[in-house]
């Protein structure tokens, strides 16, 4: 008894917000320009060669990073390294039960992400191998794919993989013509046209676009600078994650070096 | 896909040949190749339409049935866009090889033809293919099938799309109710052709993808500049030069200012696209006004 | 050629640890030691389990009897109607629960539906592939399901609605994030701990097959408001609308390795592959045995062991039902279960 049943019926025992703006404020009380609590960890897989754990708000993802490992036989020779990424949400992540096998928008998403990460990875620096990137969505709050491109990133990081730059993501929506940065998904339920930005902040690379909706020329490039903010935001905020979680390793290093000089291994 | 295989020194032909702003065939940058479009190709299907773009071949089928609505639009139709990437255009498609191209290709289309999750935004007026609200609707399935690949696929399979929405002629239907009023009514479907209903295809978008090759943006790659190319960027533009849809691909990455001058590109080609196709579409009809 | 069969049987251990150990190795003197333990790991894993073993201690410095440390954690997922993160030692398993309303089955007709899935995500080990879920999660997923179905953990009666008419149907799935031993054990923890903090809301259907909620509006619009202000708790039992699920028995689980005649309680992905023979005993309550589970293995377990397995499941019982006890006060969450947990 596999997936879901086609007799059985979601109910919600809450209807989702009509109106997402309420006076111009958005209902959560955030500027149109702020983003949700951020919270990012790394090296949360014990089994992964890297990980990462973000949240924000209530968008909670988990990648692990595998890596560099043989390539699959049916892939054929590569003179570059390969970064296979594979996003998942889980079926409880959605607020209507989701399927087990993987959706057209779940592959989509996956080959987003590829794009967005594959500009920054140095594939030259592990050829004939694969990269592999897998990602779960444990709750879809909204900009599902945006926080597991940053997460992806820096799971990379933890994993040792070379990167030229750090890769942060945002997505933007455009509910009655305010421009939204980091929509939750009762705004991106309500919005006329959405765009997710991952970007590379130091070298002023844009790794992904995509859009959704019209767009005018002029309201594109307000969407754009606004995402490109908030990528520059992120990219701070990733970094102080990673620093944290190097000075973690090294403080840790620090102790074990110090009992293993007070007793003699026994090895 | 089994692409050609370039040597370094094509590569810099290529790239060197569009610097100078003559391409292989002699284009320049910014032209797209002869587009050949032919509507009613399928006489068993609802719309047809076969777009030649170069050495691309697309025949598209377009299919109206009859079924449910989406649960969250109960006053609206649906629209199902499906690829197939024949073994014809290469052997790698046989079995399931094709399947991540034309999934690609089907999520693009849709994307930018169907409107988001909040149901604004779309091309097409869906609600005109509602029958009664909440329990009946057409469902139009858009079938896309690739029979030659000569680069450029994403433009070509957005204008035969277009042209074969434009084509398509979906039969009136008359809701009888029943004797009793709670009983299912009963649906009559007019089969006289010149009763059918055409969509408004005008605010569909056509799609551009733009490239970059060296520091220059170019549009309508061959398969060979396809694989001299480092980035590109496919953008859909409707006929008033909106951005109905952004995708970049590739693996470099891209100057933020480099990609707002490939979207003023894209807009302008997109403007030229839209104008070519709506000739072509109104001689053809008028052709076949003549004759029916 | 020794040296070679045992470096490809060596678990997969990620690089930069490697890098880092090597970095430390030259950054300290003390640390060269650090690095020939972990290269002496790596090519002959039996012999370095067994030294401990010999001490009575694991690598990780427990004891061979002691289970590693646990955590639950409740409602963290908000879009679940109910959902736990179970740790024991680095194993976590992520379990939600979603309700959805079905009409009655004709051989049925009070009793709703359970299903229970396991996925392992491919994040959780280096063996697991996107795809096809793999034979480990399957078999996980009937283990669990048996064990559901067999021991009567929920009375399916209580997930119905209208008798003949409309029941629930809960769909509880376990995803587990990191696989590093005993996922049996977490998995049916998790599931435990999610199927006790379920609520139910009070719905009635109309014969046109709509679902209303129950009470009038002002009741309803309570609840809601609730939800909104603390959107990470679950919702306060006091509102009549919302009952929990009584849970008949609450199994526990514990998973036991045998190495050399000695009984591991609690293995970890490192030392899995090395063990004789794997054990699992699931006791409830009372501490009777509702299943037990020996496959295959290269040594046979004795009567003696299989008692010592059983005995130690019954003490991790006490301790994680305390542990599930706290959680569910810490929750807010009023305790569903029927028999006290003892302490």
């Amino acid at each position: 008894m596999a997936g879901r049943d086609a007799q059985s019926v979601p109910w919600f025992a809450e209807e989702r917000p009509q109106a997402v703006l309420a006076d111009g404020a958005r209902l959560d009380g955030r500027s149109f320009e702020e983003f949700r609590s951020v919270f990012l960890k790394t090296g949360v897989i014990s089994q992964a060669s890297g990980s990462a754990y973000a949240e924000f708000g209530r968008t909670k993802v988990m990648v692990g990073v595998y890596g560099p490992r043989q390539s699959d036989r049916r892939q054929g020779y590569s003179e570059r390294g390969r970064l296979a990424c594979d996003v998942k949400l889980a079926t409880f992540a959605t607020r209507q039960r989701g399927i087990f096998g993987q959706s057209q928008e779940e592959r989509e998403h996956s080959a987003a992400m590829q794009t967005a990460l594959e500009a920054a990875a140095n594939l030259d620096s592990f050829p004939k191998a694969t990269v592999d990137v897998y990602c779960l969505v444990l709750e879809a709050g909204g900009s599902e794919l945006a926080v597991a491109i940053t997460a992806a990133a820096l799971a990379l990081a933890d994993a040792g993989i070379e990167l030229f730059d750090l890769v942060s993501a945002c997505s933007v929506s455009r509910v009655e013509g305010s421009l939204l940065l980091d929509p939750s998904a009762d705004e991106t339920h309500r919005e006329d046209g959405g765009l997710l930005l991952a970007m590379m902040p130091t070298v002023n690379e844009v790794t992904q676009l995509v859009s959704r909706g019209q767009w005018s020329g002029a309201e594109l490039k307000d969407g754009l600078e606004l995402a490109m903010g908030g990528c520059a935001q992120l990219d701070a905020a990733a970094r102080q994650c990673l620093r944290e979680a190097a000075a973690a390793a090294a403080a840790k290093q620090a102790a074990e070096d110090g009992a293993a000089a007070a007793q003699p291994a026994a090895a | 896909m089994a692409s050609p295989l370039l040597s370094g020194s094509e590569v810099q032909w290529i790239s060197a040949g569009v610097g100078f702003n003559c391409r292989n065939d002699g284009r320049a940058r910014d032209e797209y190749r002869p587009l050949e479009v032919e509507l009613g190709v399928l006489a068993q299907a609802t719309g047809s339409a076969r777009v030649r773009l170069g050495e691309t071949d697309v025949i598209v089928g377009v299919k109206a049935e009859i079924g449910s609505p989406d649960p969250d639009r109960p006053n609206c139709g649906r629209l199902n866009f499906a690829v197939e990437c024949s073994p014809v255009a290469s052997p790698a498609f046989r079995g399931r090889g094709g399947d991540e191209l034309s999934g690609e290709l089907a999520r693009a289309l849709e994307r930018s033809m169907y409107p988001g999750p909040s149901g604004r935004g779309g091309g097409l007026d869906l609600s005109v293919l509602s029958i009664v609200t909440g329990k009946t609707c057409w469902v139009v399935y858009v079938d896309v099938l690739l029979l030659n690949i000569g680069g450029n696929l994403h433009d070509a399979v957005s204008v035969a799309a277009k042209a074969a929405l434009a084509d398509a002629r979906i039969p009136r239907v008359e809701v009888v109710p029943g004797e009793d009023p709670t009983d299912e009514p009963d649906y009559e479907v007019d089969d006289d052709p010149s009763q059918a209903q055409r969509l408004d295809t005008a605010g569909l978008p056509l799609c551009v993808t733009v490239s970059q090759i060296g520091r220059h943006c170019v549009v309508d790659l061959t398969t060979e500049e396809e694989l001299c190319s480092s980035a590109s960027l496919q953008v859909a533009v409707n006929s008033s030069g909106a951005v109905c849809g952004l995708t970049k691909r590739r693996q470099q990455g891209l100057d933020p200012s480099v990609m707002l001058e490939m979207v003023e590109v894209a807009q302008r080609a997109a403007a030229k696209l839209h104008a070519a196709l709506a000739d072509t579409l109104a001689a053809q009809q008028a052709q076949q006004m003549a004759v029916g | 050629m020794g040296r070679r069969r045992s470096a490809a049987a060596q678990p997969r251990q990620p690089l930069p640890s490697q890098a880092m150990s090597a970095a430390a190795a030259a950054a300290a003197p003390g640390g060269s030691e650090a690095l020939q333990a972990e290269a002496f790991q790596r090519l002959y894993p039996d012999q370095y389990l067994a030294k401990f073993v010999a001490q009575g201690v694991r690598p990780d410095g427990r004891p061979l009897a002691l289970p590693r440390a646990t955590s639950i954690g409740l409602g963290v997922v908000t879009t679940a109607d109910a959902s736990a993160l179970v740790k024991i030692g680095s194993t976590t398993v992520l379990a939600g629960a979603k309700c959805e309303v079905m009409p009655a089955s004709a051989d049925e007709p009070d009793k709703g539906r359970l299903v229970v899935q396991v996925e392992m995500a491919p994040l959780c080990s280096a063996e697991c592939r996107p795809g096809r879920p793999s034979e480990a999660a399957q078999a996980l997923g009937e283990q669990l399901g048996a064990l559901m179905e067999g021991a009567g953990v929920v009375d399916r009666r209580q997930l119905c609605i209208d008798a003949g008419k409309a029941a629930w149907a809960v769909y509880l799935d376990l995803y587990v994030l990191d696989a590093d031993g005993s996922l049996y054990d977490a998995c049916l923890l998790a599931a435990l701990a999610t199927l006790a903090s379920l609520r139910l809301h009070a719905v009635t259907v109309d014969d046109a097959g709509r679902i209303h909620k129950a009470g009038e509006d002002g009741a309803a619009a309570a609840p809601a408001a609730v939800a909104q202000q603390r959107p990470g708790s679950q919702q306060q039992g006091a509102a009549p609308p919302l009952r929990s699920l009584q849970l008949d028995c609450q199994p526990v689980s514990l998973t036991c390795g045998v190495y050399r005649g000695q009984l591991l309680v609690d293995p970890t992905a490192e030392e899995e592959p090395l063990l004789e023979a794997l054990l699992t005993a699931t006791v409830d309550e009372q501490g009777d045995v509702l299943g037990f589970y020996k496959a295959g293995g290269s040594a046979t377990a004795s009567q003696q062991r299989v008692l010592e397995c059983i005995e130690a499941a019954k003490m991790r019982g006490k301790e994680v039902r305390g542990l599930l006890q706290q959680a569910l006060e810490a929750a807010g969450v009023a305790d569903g279960g029927a028999v006290a947990a003892g302490s």
